[in-house]
């Protein structure tokens, strides 16, 4: 038997399936709207307030803790530099090609 | 508490999606109930199976709600929603496992006879052979890639057109052709292995 052509095949075969029966109830089952308006609605409560409450206190938190670190480290942080200004005084290149005009 | 919307009145979306915003349960109820037929129209045209219909509905609406602070009114609601539920159907198409491979010996009896038609004969299908077409379409639409997959049934299976689809999707004109294209010539190839198989 001859073969059809591939596209016509699959074009008569939609053609088919077109006449299959739809199922017509499309109106939603019993319950399924009140379900899904007290999940979303409370899941956007809970989610949006936890939020709200972890990220502003912890924003809150890691602003004083960096604060609090610059302050206690201040002297130490500048004391650095100053070692670091002398170092880069000493350096033997620097001496040799003399100071930069 | 607002009265119910009177039946013949023409539904207020926009009252609703403002009483949604501000935590009303009701007005998110009456929003379900009025885009559940769109929405579950979508699904079952992706799940030609009716299990799980309802859990890729649900998901679809949650998503929604989820995003409703996104949305602008740019695009009417019903568009909106649209692309959800078709990104949705996808998304639950690419996580399904990797179907296995489409063969003569999966098929029932009158699916077997249904595609012997379509590839042998040029006698139309009978009508009480339909509901087998059409599981029989679903079955090589599953060896598609979804994306693909979703295009090819709405043009050939729903008759969409392609500015239908790319309102549908929010897709360009050149990415639906393409879709198709490569659709198809997967089809092609499809038929013409299946052919090969049944002259072997």
């Amino acid at each position: 038997m001859k073969p059809i052509d591939p596209d016509h095949s699959w074009k008569r075969l939609t053609a088919a399936a077109r006449r299959a029966p739809v199922e017509t109830v499309t109106a939603a089952p019993y319950g399924f709207a009140t379900r899904i308006a007290a999940l979303a609605l409370a899941a956007d409560h809970s989610g949006r307030s936890l939020f709200e409450r972890f990220a502003l206190r912890a924003v809150g938190v890691a602003s004083l803790l960096a604060i609090a670190s610059v302050c206690v480290n201040f002297s130490a942080l500048t004391a650095e530099a100053d070692e670091e200004t002398i170092v880069i005084g000493d350096d033997p290149v620097a001496l040799l090609l003399g100071p930069i005009e | 508490m607002p009265p119910p919307p009177d039946a013949e009145s023409p539904p207020d979306v926009e009252g609703w999606l403002a009483r949604v915003r501000a935590g009303d349960q009701q007005a998110a109820r009456l929003l379900v109930d009025h885009l559940y037929p769109q929405v579950i129209r979508i699904v079952r045209a992706r799940l030609p199976r009716r299990g799980g219909e309802e859990d890729l509905a649900q998901d679809i609406f949650l998503k929604m709600f989820t995003r409703l602070e996104q949305y602008q009114g740019a695009v009417p609601l019903t568009h909106w929603v649209s692309r959800i539920a078709v990104t949705t159907c996808i998304d639950q198409l690419r996580a399904q496992k990797r179907r296995p491979e489409f063969r003569w010996a999966d098929l029932s009896e009158n699916q077997s006879d249904v595609l012997d038609a379509v590839m042998t004969s040029e006698n139309d299908v009978a009508a009480n052979d339909a509901l087998a077409a059409h599981e029989l379409v679903h079955k090589l639409l599953d060896q598609l890639k979804p994306d693909d997959r979703m295009v090819i049934q709405w043009l050939d299976l729903e008759q969409k057109t392609i500015a239908e689809i790319c309102n549908l999707t929010g897709w360009n004109t050149s990415l639906v052709k393409v879709r198709a294209f490569r659709a198809r010539r997967k089809l092609r190839k499809l038929f013409l292995d299946l052919q090969n198989k049944e002259h072997a």
